[in-house]
């Protein structure tokens, strides 16, 4: 309570201080783009005049900026967009609500030195990538189904889960360590198919940020990283539609607006049809099987008044999996997010958000004696109220964060009288996640900008529940009755967050970054990819926070006008309250779970390259990570250090696209990367007349390299009248490599009593197409 | 689970490909193995003691012999246990459930020791066949009949012989999910060539009741059979009620078999 006293407390003297600044107005408004009317996240607006001062576009569009009274001359830009220059003379508040024209109408594709912004040198913020949904488009992925993902795999420090698997690693972190929010809302399982498409459909989605470190104040609750992605808000000038049929799936979007120019309404479908061939097997045992997945995203915008704005968006998502007479399996997300921005004053912009999420599978066995039906549950309350304050060099954010989180691990029902698995149901978990947080960005000169601020994560484990304590074997020694509504156990963590950039000129910087990042939800899992039966635990009595410390430290260098960019940057992150299973943990409906687990710390640190080019006819880049990621626990390996699955020495990525003309785009993507950590035999003998492995170091082998080329073609079609369509023609793994997904060791089927190696590779050469339009 | 859904997945949409590829791993010194047995019939009852040799050596296990090997039981009698094989140790006796055994070895100058203690038999009520049809695929599958008892935890293993030869799969089961119930517990089947079960094979059936740290070792080993390195869990050691850092197991545990031919 008296931190949060103090923090209230600094919050009234900043505001303070900026109060007692001289003579000075606002101008404020709202950026959109004028065909659609969708707001522009991150634009920028520069002010010249007898001083000079630049903001960004926060998350709804909206920016302002403070300046002593006199003519100035505005220019506000956007990457891909028009230009708008304008003379004001700032006399008193200023309203200045602008749309931008694409850059893709005129001509030639032209894009003006104005356009080219410095501001990932010049921002203090480290660790952003944000991914341009136009270069998405074009990128090659597997069977065409283009994927947000997949696609931030390919820059440095984001490490992939396994070939055509869109679970991800930062800078060491585990699967489960990556906040992944869609408007705002926690998505838990983020992949379709075991991991092979993500719930991202790129139709639907506007904006997708990455923090890889640096992370700012508003945003925690996850070790590693912060993904941010904004669906669109719909077009709110006209009716359009726009689909696509692919080899899996097929999508649709309708947008348009609901009383034009005050507010739209957005609503995209997608759904595979694998099955579809299923059921035209002749055999009944087949078309009697389910395999689909559908993803559904809806959003509607309404401004109130000037002041207020309304979203209300949503999103649906359902993998079904099942054979005949055998199984049934089904998982799914669902979020839902109603927010109002209002504006209190010029200076002062509110967001609050309602936002309700879950995810759930069922899994049903229809075998005559193993009869039954399982499902789990994760859902979500979230409340947010985030406030930016916008002054002369100053931009304040702070806010507060409840997130009633409520757990229902497995509820099995027996669903045969003479099932032989009986009906359980694992008690559920209850928590509270609180967070209050304030950050400045600040503009100490024209060099020197920095980015600091503090974010106090609480964490409550609630009744009702049975809490039980173990010893080191896993024995009960006591359990503890907490009655409903009752806090059991409760955590509190300080999670500084600052950052710096130094400006030598407008085109090089230095940056440094450090943050602390707390983790209070957990995935348990002993397989590589994501499964959509995972765990999840809370903190408790047995499971402490996890903890991170990040520093990183980085040069920013952009030439040629803006058109290069190169980044380098460290990273040493050291994590505390990792965790590990014991050998034959028993993790699925197990009412003990937390005596199954293990303890440890763990340490990551890398260098990341990264150059880009940005505009121009041939665009792309090449990232490279150099990096170590280590796990450290006292019961496994002797206590010593080990290297992480995910550790792979080197990453490379490649990405070209290539505009030949106004009608076709070429583009390709390569990777190379080291094998992940694996541990291999070191010896074998017998048991019961079987052969067995001896192992002695953990993650001391290595798989085989991973190396992949993917190529894709898009040939626009002529536009008639409204109607303009496209054909995107792909082919993954040109080079028909056989990259390991796993190895099993076996008796050498040549000479019987020696021991091979014997690897699986999923994916050959894949080629695929697809068709898209909009009108 | 996971698997079989994987497996539809890539069996309709994709071509796996396998190929035997080169590993770079280290050959460890020899360690010692032991693997101990105290069953319910009267027998020899059988302790083998071998070491481990390296991953790329041949599959001929050192036995080790010149061990001095007995066993306590929890009634205060010793068993001396005397090499009849290279490696081999034995005492004819019939072990009593509810006893707890202890066994020593004493070799090359470094003692170890091992715990268990036999559980109540649950009867094996009879074997059969059951047919499992998987994507228009009919195949035959042997099962175990077993009443479990609902007051005490328990555990079982059983050994499937197809015309007389072990079958390398391991069959190991708990009530933590099905306490109480009639199980039916199914063998699954993969001979040595991927051939199914057919008519007219000779099918026996032996069925171990466990304690919980010998269900933790099979349960272990079997969570690393057929999956390899950067699929499922982490390849380690199974733990054993071993001491001193032997590997293998010693088991006390109850025996029944039953044969039959499949229909």
């Amino acid at each position: 309570m008296r931190i949060k006293l103090y923090l209230l407390f600094s919050l009234f003297i900043f505001v303070n201080q900026f109060a007692f600044a001289q003579r000075k107005f606002n101008i404020s408004g709202t950026i959109r783009d004028a065909a659609t009317g969708e707001t522009l996240i991150g634009a920028t607006v520069k002010l010249s005049g007898k001083t000079t001062a630049g903001t960004l576009t926060n998350n709804y569009g909206y920016f302002a900026l403070t300046q002593p009274e006199g003519e100035y001359e505005v220019i506000i830009s956007y990457a891909g967009y028009q230009s708008i220059l304008k003379t004001i003379s700032l006399t008193k508040d200023t309203k200045l609500n602008e749309e931008l024209k694409s850059a893709n109408d005129l001509a030639e594709v032209t894009v003006s030195a104005a356009n080219r912004k410095n501001e990932n040198v010049k921002s203090a913020q480290m660790g952003l990538e944000r991914i341009d949904m136009k270069s998405l488009n074009s990128i090659p992925v597997l069977l065409g189904e283009k994927d947000v993902l997949k696609t931030i795999q390919l820059l440095p420090g984001v490490k992939s889960g396994g070939e055509g698997n869109t679970g991800f690693y930062v800078r060491g972190g585990a699967a489960d360590q990556n906040l992944i929010i869609l408007d705002e809302a926690v998505v838990y399982n983020s992949s379709h198919l075991l991991g092979f498409f993500s719930t991202f459909n790129a139709d639907a989605i506007k904006d997708v940020s990455l923090y890889k470190g640096g992370m700012p104040a508003q945003y925690g609750g996850r070790l590693s990283s912060v993904l941010d992605v904004k669906m669109d808000d719909g077009n709110n000038k006209e009716f359009k539609f726009q689909g696509g049929i692919g080899l899996i799936a097929s999508r649709l979007k309708a947008e348009g607006p609901i009383v034009k120019d005050k507010g739209s309404f957005m609503v995209s479908f997608r759904r595979t049809y694998i099955d579809l061939f299923l059921r035209a097997s002749p055999d009944s045992a087949i078309n009697g099987s389910t395999l689909n997945f559908y993803d559904i995203n809806a959003k509607a915008n309404y401004k109130i008044d000037d002041k207020n704005t309304i979203y209300l968006s949503g999103y649906f998502g359902k993998d079904n999996i099942g054979v005949k007479d055998l199984f049934e399996n089904n998982w799914g997300n669902v979020t839902t997010t109603l927010r109002l921005n209002h504006i209190f004053s010029d200076r002062l912009f509110s967001n609050t958000s309602l936002i309700y999420n879950n995810y759930n599978y069922t899994v049903r066995l229809l075998n005559d004696v193993t009869n039954f039906k399982a499902t789990s549950l994760v859902r979500d309350f979230n409340f947010k109220q985030d406030f930016q304050y916008f002054s002369n060099k100053h931009l304040l954010r702070f806010g507060l964060n409840a997130t009633h989180h409520r757990i229902s691990p497995i509820d099995i029902e027996s669903t045969a009288a003479q099932s032989q698995v009986n009906s359980l149901k694992q008690e559920k978990r209850y928590g509270l996640e609180t967070a209050l947080y304030v950050s400045d960005e600040w503009a100490v000169s024209e060099k020197l900008n920095f980015l600091y601020g503090l974010r106090l994560a609480a964490f409550s484990l609630l009744g009702p529940g049975n809490f039980s304590n173990y010893d080191t074997k896993g024995n009960i020694l006591n359990t503890e009755n907490i009655a409903s509504g009752k806090f059991y156990k409760n955590y509190l963590n300080l999670e500084p967050r600052f950052s710096l950039s130094y400006l030598f000129n407008d085109e090089n910087s230095v940056k440094a970054s450090y943050n602390r990042n707390t983790q209070n939800i957990h995935i348990l899992t002993n397989a590589t990819s994501s499964s959509p039966t995972d765990q999840y635990v809370l903190s408790s009595n047995n499971i402490k926070p996890e903890i991170a410390d990040q520093f990183s430290m980085g040069y920013f260098k952009n030439f040629e006008e803006n058109n290069y960019e190169f980044s380098g940057e460290i990273y040493y992150k050291w994590m505390q309250n990792q965790i590990d299973y014991k050998n034959a943990a028993q993790l699925l409906a197990n009412s003990n779970i937390e005596s199954e687990l293990l303890y440890g710390t763990g340490r990551a640190y890398g260098l990341e390259l990264f150059f880009k080019k940005k505009f121009g006819k041939l665009n792309g880049w090449v990232g490279y990570t150099l990096s170590r990621t280590e796990r450290k626990f006292a019961e496994l390996n002797n206590g010593n250090y080990f290297p992480a699955r995910q550790d792979r020495t080197h990453d490379v990525s490649l990405v070209g696209i290539y505009n030949m003309n106004k009608r076709w785009t070429f583009s390709s993507s390569f990777i190379y990367s080291t094998g992940n950590a694996v541990t291999f035999p070191a010896g074998k003998y017998t048991v019961n007349g079987q052969t067995v492995y001896y192992y002695t170091e953990r993650n001391a082998g290595r798989m085989p390299y991973n190396m992949r080329l993917d190529v894709s073609a898009t040939l626009e079609g002529k536009k008639t009248g409204r109607f303009q369509s496209s054909w995107n023609f792909g082919i993954y793994n040109v080079l028909a490599r056989k990259n390991p997904y796993s190895i099993e060791f076996i008796n050498d089927p040549n000479n019987p009593g020696r021991t091979v190696a014997e690897q699986t590779s999923l994916f050959g050469l894949i080629p695929s197409v697809t068709w898209n339009f909009k009108f | 689970m996971k698997n079989i859904i994987l497996y539809i997945f890539l069996g309709l949409i994709f071509t796996s490909c396998k190929k035997i590829i080169d590993v770079d791993t280290n050959n460890a010194a020899p360690q010692i193995v032991i693997e101990g047995n105290i069953s319910n019939r009267l027998i020899a009852q059988q302790i083998r003691i071998s070491k481990t040799v390296g991953y790329d050596d041949l599959s001929n296990y050192p036995a080790v012999r010149g061990a001095k090997v007995t066993v306590n039981d929890s009634r205060g009698n010793t068993y001396n246990f005397t090499e009849s094989l290279p490696g081999l140790y034995v005492f004819a006796m019939r072990g009593i459930p509810g006893i707890t055994y202890t066994l020593q070895v004493d070799v090359d100058g470094k003692s170890y020791s091992a715990i268990s203690k036999m559980p109540a038999v649950v009867p094996l009520d009879s074997i059969g066949v059951v047919k499992n049809t998987f994507f228009g695929n009919e195949n035959i599958n042997v099962a175990a009949y077993v009443s479990d008892p609902v007051n005490v935890e328990n555990f079982y293993r059983f050994n499937l012989y197809v015309n007389d030869n072990l079958s390398d799969r391991i069959y190991v089961n708990n009530d933590r999910l099905t306490n109480g119930n009639k199980l039916r517990l199914q063998l699954f089947y993969d001979g040595p060539n991927d051939e199914d079960l057919k008519k007219g094979d000779k099918v026996a059936v032996d069925m171990e009741c466990i304690d919980s740290n010998i269900f933790d070792y099979w349960y272990a080993l079997n969570q690393q059979t057929g999956r390899g390195p950067n699929q499922g869990t982490t390849p380690a050691n199974p733990t054993s009620n071993l001491s001193n850092g032997a590997l293998g197991y010693f088991s006390a545990h109850t025996y029944q078999r039953l044969a039959i031919t499949v229909p």
